[in-house]
């Protein structure tokens, strides 16, 4: 594939902020990167126009893993500012629109990597996942988004969002993929401590037994996505697994417990952004540093970045913090608990990815901040236990993908890589449209 | 949450807001934090680790040893004799 078709792909579906200026014919394989992991000598700029200008002197792990495995990077894909947003309209470059349906969102953050790999064929990108950054696109767009454990891959390079929460993932069409290329970019790695405790993957291509289905996740998905997921529950019998309707309340204190977490990491590691040392550095030095710092956040931030930047910070306030980030930390124990106990029992927890298939982007304008972070009460919770998961194409309705979602113990991505291959054999999902 | 709060928060972050942002700003807050209420009810775990995976120090040798190339990464940057520029301190 030329980086001159790569282009006319990408003025059809935007889902590149970048695409590299020469791509080798003798690659192994091509793959993109969200716009959060730094790529040498190519721009990153989070989709936000704070870093515009920013090109990074080193390759992130997973991007550097990749290339190791005979990988060559085509382009950096389009995203949520800093990944704030569960649609990708919050990017300064581009929305990338659903190739089910242009005037659909492909779900986000990482929307550019989703539609990059329903679109390309035997293409594979890597996405981040904070609240469910890749399954959710993944569900939208119909292909298949693997999340690994936090810590499985190394976070040197990945630009944060919220540092307990972000994990690189992968996104592709092709399910076998998945499995194989998480081998290639995870394991150890000094430069990320949090990488240092995993034990070693093993796809020894050990199967799911058994599935259990928290009644609480039906509450609030559309007919289509209910239907869709019994018919999913279905399939899952049929290939001989067990599968049990179980009560998981405490799933539903996961989204403030997510959104005060990520908001407070959020709000201090944006603070680097000051108009010095990274991307834009174009004001006027002679001003006082806290007008200077102010000047360049006030203009380059954008809405949404700056809704949770306000919003971590009062989080964090003297006379705040226990009730908010403290307590969040409690919440987030009881549900990692919760999800113990559930696989104690069974090896694998399952829901609808998406409360309903992707909107259109004038439903999107009319939501409320509350509505989007709603949205997410599904692939919230395994993402803010850190626990593995997988978004797989399930069904369709008027026209677009819905998505199963299936999360595993921490550090079980192998039964994942399993379903992912079996599913994949069972269920023929529908392409939306290939370039070649 | 009132106008006061919401401009001593975006004070402490670093950013400025017009009356009208900041009245659109304090009304999702508001919003966004009646949404978080149902956290006073939830239980807690046994413990409050900032990480939801157990961490394990990883400690390199105690050796010099270049990690980046600090000449590389000062070509981004706007610098003066090697050094990183920045606004007046007062």
């Amino acid at each position: 594939m030329s980086p001159d078709r790569l282009a006319e792909i990408n003025a059809r579906y935007h889902m590149f902020s970048a695409i590299s200026p020469e791509i080798p014919e003798d690659a192994g394989f091509l793959f993109s990167a969200k716009d959060n992991l730094t790529s040498a000598g190519m721009e990153t700029k989070c989709g936000s126009r704070i870093l515009e200008g920013y090109v990074p002197v080193f390759d992130a792990a997973a991007i550097e893993r990749m290339k190791a495995a005979g990988g060559a990077l085509v382009g950096k894909t389009n995203m949520d500012e800093f990944g704030f947003g569960t649609f990708s309209v919050n990017s300064a470059f581009g929305v990338p629109l659903n190739p089910f349906d242009p005037e659909r969102s492909c779900g986000g953050s990482s929307g550019g990597s989703a539609c990059a790999a329903a679109v390309l064929e035997g293409h594979v990108s890597l996405g981040v996942s904070t609240g469910g950054s890749v399954s959710c696109p993944a569900s939208f767009c119909g292909v298949y988004g693997l999340t690994p454990t936090y810590g499985r891959v190394s976070r040197h390079g990945l630009i944060d969002y919220g540092n307990s929460l972000d994990k690189v993932g992968l996104l592709s069409a092709d399910a076998p993929v998945l499995g194989r290329r998480l081998a290639e970019i995870s394991g150890r790695d000094p430069r990320d401590p949090t990488s240092c405790a995993q034990p070693e993957l093993s796809l020894s291509g050990k199967r799911i037994s058994s599935v259990a289905a928290p009644e609480e996740a039906l509450r609030g998905v559309s007919g289509a996505v209910g239907e869709a997921f019994k018919a999913s529950l279905d399939r899952i019998r049929e290939s001989g697994a067990d599968v049990e309707t179980i009560s998981m309340p405490s799933l539903r204190y996961a989204i403030p417990a997510y959104y005060v977490i990520a908001t407070c990491e959020a709000s201090t590691n944006l603070a680097r952004y000051v108009g010095m040392r990274y991307g834009r550095q174009d004001g006027d030095l002679s001003l006082g540093f806290d007008d200077y710092f102010a000047s360049f956040r006030t203009e380059y931030f954008g809405d949404e970045a700056k809704r949770r930047i306000l919003l971590g910070t009062y989080a964090r306030m003297a006379g705040f913090r226990d009730r908010y980030y403290a307590k969040a930390l409690r919440v987030r124990a009881h549900i990692i608990e919760s999800y113990k106990e559930a696989f104690g029992r069974f090896d694998a927890v399952a829901t609808p990815t998406m409360p309903f298939i992707a909107p259109r982007f004038s439903e999107i304008s009319a939501m409320s901040p509350v509505d989007s972070f709603a949205a997410d009460f599904l692939t919230v919770p395994p993402n803010l236990a850190g626990i593995p998961h997988l978004s797989v194409p399930c069904g369709y309705s008027e026209g677009m993908p819905i998505g199963l979602h299936v999360s595993t113990d921490h550090w079980r991505e192998d039964l994942l890589a399993s379903f992912a291959e079996d599913w994949s054999e069972s269920f023929k999902a529908e392409r939306a449209g290939v370039g070649q | 949450m009132d106008l006061e709060t919401v401009a001593r928060v975006a004070r402490a972050a670093r950013i400025s807001l017009t009356e009208e942002e900041a009245e659109r700003y304090r009304r999702d807050l508001t919003d966004i934090l009646d949404y978080f209420k149902v956290l006073d009810e939830a239980p807690d775990g046994s413990s409050a680790g900032v990480n939801p995976v157990e961490v394990a120090d990883a400690l390199r040798d105690d050796e010099p040893r270049v990690c980046a190339d600090a000449y590389a990464m000062l070509s981004g940057m706007k610098t003066y004799d090697g050094y990183v520029r920045g606004p007046r301190l007062s």
